[in-house]
């Protein structure tokens, strides 16, 4: 059994089937509309680009963890897609200069073909060699953007800035609107993401991380489930990619290297992978913690490996998972006091 | 794409044995990195992820003391026991508190030392390239055979890397030791069963594996630039011989690096913009063709 | 009714099923008895896909299932259980049964909907009253007790309506009392579901005492089959198996 599970043991009944969805959206909702607020009260641009990366890493680390903490695919070569969203916009928008959203179109497009032919490779791989060769799948998607000079820029990234031509009243070249639009596109994926992870198809997910061959003897065609959500979750972390790219305008190597993988497992591992929000939660700390670090000291490999360590061999959970936990000790109390 | 510059090279002896030469250096060096690998895996079920660290770690060490003593075999010796000693730390230390538990904990436990291990460097050595120069015993004339250049370094390479191969293979095979770390792969309840002490085992198996990282580090210090972080190509690269070796096998690790060496020394001529492509395209076609690699058992 | 003939599979030149023929009529139950590496586990191996046989047919109402997908022969009807309960630890027996009922129904990739899917309820709900899980719904399936946990397993299979269920070794791990009882249950479910029931057994008697049809297996090839009163007097089998395991397997 898995140590690392998402979304155990919740009570049901049918008519909350429906309730959920209605309480999701809503939920969502207020986070959009306490985000786009947000401007008002403060006008501290530092606070407002880190909303922006939230987004980009949170997409990113939560299509990741409905691979580790749903489906059981330890998937060391996520970050793969990140960098895919990021140069495959850039390079659209650079060189031809459609609309945003037919880029971002065609981005989903180019991660989805990605995202198959190397998917259909690995899924059918046991645990450890799934890890490794989506991790070498990685190191040659950043290998080919580093050799191909002429195409990608090489070691010096996409630069010259990304074109932002306005579109359907939306100019993403203003701060304001960039902030808002990253926003909505961070609650509408985790909205998608929540409804892939609570519907019949999550719950055949779960099926297969706790037992792949008993899911099977359900009539459950497994590669062709864990090939499926190995694109979708391609594609939330190409979202993630393309978020940076506006962001930073431009798209580096350092984007599709495997160190965005790591630091995804990382956030799963920090947020802790029980809670559907957990990887959200690690996406803000790991970003404050890197914030931190960076300006302390040059050498923040030695603090990030440090906390990785007091994680995976002192706690052996996530933040979230202590809190969820002991919401379950306090209501199981209550029960029986009641 | 330039298949002339191939074939070109193909016909004539010189740059065939050049280009072979280089090849085998390459490939040698991947072996001992991976043959440490692919022992640990072996004995105790991980992949060692920060594998690559200790590769680093032989350059550097080698470096330092071949600029401090002057002696070569030194260098060598301190690139190989030094690092050795750290897989014996890390193993005793950190992964041995991970064993049985979830892939996830011991790839963030080896993450979380890559990232350490190449500050720890950066901090001690600095951020920059830096260079061991090739030791004045081996600056002479290189040599020529069949009209191609062969430093002698070289040959001393491959030569200790072939007798490393040698040592290693024998001595799993005849010695007692040898059979109890094979014992200790194929079940480990039985050897500590035994009486046998599984814990150093796993000690020395990790100790042996990063000392093997260490003397590739060691033996490439001389002919290749160190920078921190230069472990990690070199851990992926061995990932795949692994893969298509066989894990858990010796003599496919060999073969496997001699394959990826060639492939890349040759790779680099006909494309040089796909080298690296070239050997992730053969590790795919070697996954789906012979899931279990070359060498490796039936469903491992 | 399922019809096997000539199935062969082979491991390394040792024949683990040594060309078996076999009808299983409807709504029949057999025992499928054997000294331990008879192949027992095997035969059910290559019937419900977990083994691709070497060769031999295996068709259930006509059609051929040989050399198919765990997941198409379920789908035609051949469920299992496990020796070792085979179960989703982390789901509760409610959702277990929910969501495996929803693979049947072959909504198992639906997205738009959530879980659980309200067509799904009363086949769901029968399959834990019938196997008397109803009262344990929301626990997980982890912290289930064996017994419950290897019920769980036959309800997975049973909720799949199958035309032929396969029990390997139900009564795996119990005991005395609790073999009883489960193997009531698995008469009861035969009687009530009827279904074909086919399951391996160790405990000769119970196996005497409630299959109507027995087969014996002994290395990989079918030593009698028959009636248990035919089985008893059978000297083949009295010779290979029941002179010496019949002891030795009462102590057990």
């Amino acid at each position: 059994m898995s140590e690392l599970q998402a979304g155990q043991g919740a009570a049901l009944n049918i008519s909350d089937a429906k309730s959920t969805r209605y309480r999701d959206v809503i939920i969502a909702l207020i986070a959009f509309v306490v985000l786009a607020l947000l401007p008002m009260l403060t006008s501290s641009k530092f606070l407002l680009d880190f909303v922006i990366r939230c987004s980009a890493y949170g997409l990113f680390a939560t299509s990741l963890n409905l691979l580790v903490g749903y489906t059981g695919l330890t998937s060391f070569g996520h970050g793969m897609f990140f960098g895919l969203g990021a140069y495959g916009y850039g390079l659209i928008m650079q060189k031809t200069g459609v609309p945003i959203p037919v880029a971002f179109v065609a981005t989903l497009l180019i991660t989805f073909v990605f995202a198959t032919v190397i998917g259909a490779i690995c899924v059918r791989l046991k645990e450890i060699y799934f890890a490794f060769v989506t991790l070498a799948f990685q190191m040659l998607i950043h290998s080919t953007i580093l050799s191909w000079v002429s195409f990608t820029g090489g070691d010096q990234g996409l630069r010259g800035g990304i074109p932002r031509p306005p579109f359907l009243g939306i100019d993403l070249s203003n701060h304001l609107h960039l902030y808002i639009f990253s926003c909505a596109l961070l609650v509408i994926g985790l909205l998608l993401m929540r409804q892939i992870a609570q519907s019949p198809f999550g719950y055949t997910l779960r099926m297969i991380r706790d037992n792949a061959t008993r899911a099977s003897f359900v009539g459950i065609d497994v590669y062709r489930a864990k090939l499926t959500i190995f694109v979708l979750a391609a594609l939330f972390a190409s979202v993630g990619g393309m978020i940076m790219a506006l962001f930073v305008s431009g798209a580096y190597p350092e984007f599709a290297y495997w160190t965005i993988s790591g630091e995804g497992i990382f956030i799963n591992m920090l947020g802790g992978v029980t809670t559907f929000l957990g990887p959200m939660v690690g996406t803000v700390l790991l970003l404050i913690l890197n914030d931190t670090v960076t300006r302390l000291t040059e050498y923040h490999g030695i603090v990030l490996g440090i906390v990785i360590l007091f994680f995976a061999i002192g706690l052996r959970k996530g933040l979230m998972d202590f809190v969820f936990e002991w919401y379950a000790q306090r209501r199981d109390a209550a029960r029986e006091r009641g | 794409m330039d298949l002339d510059a191939l074939t070109g090279c193909l016909t004539t002896s010189a740059c065939l044995v050049t280009q072979t030469t280089s090849g085998l250096i390459i490939g040698m060096l991947l072996f001992l990195v991976a043959v440490g690998l692919t022992l640990i895996f072996g004995v105790l079920k991980v992949v060692n992820f920060s594998h690559g660290a200790f590769y680093m770690f032989g350059a550097y060490f080698a470096m330092t003391t071949y600029q401090l003593s002057g002696s070569f075999a030194l260098a060598m010796l301190a690139g190989a026991v030094g690092t050795a000693i750290i897989g014996l730390i890390f193993e005793r230390g950190f992964m041995s508190r991970v064993y049985g538990r979830d892939v996830l904990m011991q790839l963030l436990v080896c993450y979380a030392f890559v990232l350490i291990f190449d500050d720890v460097v950066r901090m001690v050595w600095g951020p920059e390239f830096k260079s061991m120069g090739m030791p004045s015993a081996f600056q002479v004339m290189p040599l020529f055979i069949a009209g191609g250049v062969v430093p002698p370094y070289y040959l001393l390479l491959i030569g200790v890397a072939l007798v490393a191969a040698l040592v290693l293979g024998l001595g799993l095979a005849r010695t007692r030791i040898g059979k109890v770390i094979r014992a200790a792969a194929h079940n480990p309840g039985m050897v500590s069963a035994l009486g046998i002490n599984t814990g150093l085992i796993y000690g020395g198996v990790f100790a042996l594996g990063g000392g093997l990282a260490g003397l590739a580090g060691a033996l490439a210090a001389p002919v290749r630039s160190l920078t921190p972080g230069m472990g990690f190509s070199v851990l992926i690269e061995s990932f795949i011989v692994t893969v298509i070796g066989g894990m858990g096998s010796i003599l496919g690790a060999l073969v496997g690096a001699l394959l990826i060496g060639l492939i890349r020394s040759f790779g680099s001529l006909g494309f040089p913009l796909f080298t690296e492509g070239l050997m992730y395209l053969f590790m795919v076609i070697v996954l789906v063709s012979r899931p279990s690699g070359l060498f490796g058992k039936e469903v491992a | 009714m399922l019809e096997i003939r000539d199935l062969a599979k082979s491991f390394g030149g040792v024949k683990a099923t040594d060309n078996v023929s076999l009808d299983f009529a409807d709504g029949s139950l057999t025992a499928v008895i054997g000294p331990n590496g008879a192949g027992k586990s095997t035969f059910f191996n290559l019937i419900t896909g977990a083994l691709r046989p070497d060769a031999g047919t295996i068709k259930l109402d006509g059609v051929d299932l040989a050399g198919r997908s765990p997941p198409e022969i379920v789908r035609h009807g051949i469920g299992r259980a496990f020796q070792v309960a085979s179960i989703f630890p982390s789901l509760t027996v409610e959702e277990t049964m929910l969501a495996a009922v929803g693979a049947d129904l072959r909504r198992a990739g639906v997205l738009h909907r959530r879980f659980p899917l309200g067509e799904t309820r009363d086949r769901a709900e029968q399959a834990m009253e019938l196997l008397g899980l109803a009262n344990k719904r929301r626990r997980t399936a982890a912290t289930l007790s064996h017994g419950d946990q290897k019920l769980l397993d036959i309800a997975l299979a049973l909720v799949l309506d199958p035309k032929v269920l396969l029990l390997d070794e139900p009564t795996a791990g119990m005991g005395t009392e609790e073999r009883w009882r489960m193997i009531d249950k698995v008469r009861e479910l035969w009687e009530r579901q009827k279904i074909t029931v086919v399951f391996i057994e160790h405990d000769m008697d119970i196996v005497f005492k409630i299959a109507p049809e027995i087969v014996v297996l002994c290395y990989g090839r079918i030593l009698a089959k028959g009636t248990p009163d035919a089985i008893r007097r059978n000297q083949d089998v009295i010779d290979a198996y029941l002179g010496t395991e019949h002891h030795a397997g009462a102590h057990a």
